[in-house]
């Protein structure tokens, strides 16, 4: 199956694509290990401003993860709307129980 | 409701159109399904949590957050390989495909090694069940690990599938890359909840 020239550019772009997107996820995880509390031998105290923070970059990285890795960006509209609510409710659930 | 455009059961389909579904409907059925279980496993995590929140942070300072955080890195690697193993079959690159989806492979099992190690040592060192915060611990990313598993053998069949000059069906290998990324995704989660958060 013999690819065409325009279909060769757009996998390359893709893949050019999906490697920032890899680069986006692995930035924030290496952020996110400096905040962890198992990163201090301090005791830890509760923050809710860095758990807002780690919510706020998990919801990123589920994001690129539906839209780039999943293709969820180009796919139908029911399921770019129910990923999308689906994420905002879960992590907004999380951050609503623990400010309770 | 967007229309679903009919799957192409051949490798024709190469480039994917605005408001196509990437493999097929019934596993994206199951893979909304699991993320609706695995955030009812969230949810009450956190509500256990708000009610004890200062033990559950003291026992969180005991995760070893550089193996979660390599084993993070380690998964997110093996979805990227799943992806560039879809635009490979896409574009007829199915031997290339094949060593995408074993890279894909070799990432989801150095995940399993880690994972078992890591909780090799938080047990010898006596985080049990008896803690509140480790039996969550131990249920969600014992589920997750569980799903690690099936993942393998899901890239498995997309493996056979590959090889054979017969079949080699794109959706196929969109089906099983959907599954997997959704493992990641998990994680993804699960590293947040459960390493980061105080």
């Amino acid at each position: 199956m013999a690819a065409t020239t325009g279909t060769t550019e757009k996998t390359e772009t893709t893949a050019r694509t999906l490697g920032w997107a890899w680069v986006v996820l692995v930035v924030i995880t290496v952020a996110s290990w400096r905040l962890a509390p198992a990163h201090f031998t301090d005791t830890v105290v509760a923050s809710t401003g860095v758990t807002a923070l780690v919510l706020v970059l998990t919801y990123i990285k589920a994001r690129v993860i539906l839209r780039y890795f999943m293709e969820v960006r180009s796919s139908p509209r029911w399921l770019r709307i129910g990923t999308e609510v689906w994420l905002i409710v879960l992590l907004g659930a999380v951050f609503g129980i623990y400010l309770a | 409701m967007g229309k679903v455009t009919v799957q192409q059961p051949d490798t024709e389909t190469v480039a994917v159109p605005d408001g196509r579904l990437p493999g097929d409907v019934h596993m994206w059925v199951m893979v909304l399904g699991d993320l609706i279980v695995f955030s009812s496993y969230f949810l009450i995590y956190l509500i256990y949590r708000s009610m004890d929140p200062e033990s559950f942070l003291r026992a969180q300072q005991h995760l070893d957050i550089n193996i979660g955080s390599i084993n993070t890195v380690v998964l997110l690697t093996s979805s990227l390989f799943v992806a560039r193993s879809v635009l490979s079959a896409r574009a007829g690159a199915h031997r290339q495909a094949i060593g995408f989806v074993y890279a894909a492979g070799g990432c989801g099992v150095l995940f399993m090694v880690l994972k078992g190690y890591e909780w090799a040592a938080k047990i010898s060192a006596g985080h049990t069940n008896s803690d509140m915060f480790f039996s969550f611990y131990y249920v969600i990313t014992g589920v997750h690990l569980v799903h690690v598993l099936i993942g393998l053998i899901v890239l498995g069949v997309v493996v056979r599938e590959l090889q054979n000059p017969g079949r080699r069906r794109t959706w196929m290998v969109e089906t099983g890359a959907t599954y997997w990324h959704m493992v990641d995704l998990l994680w993804v989660i699960i590293f947040g909840l459960l390493y980061v958060m105080r």
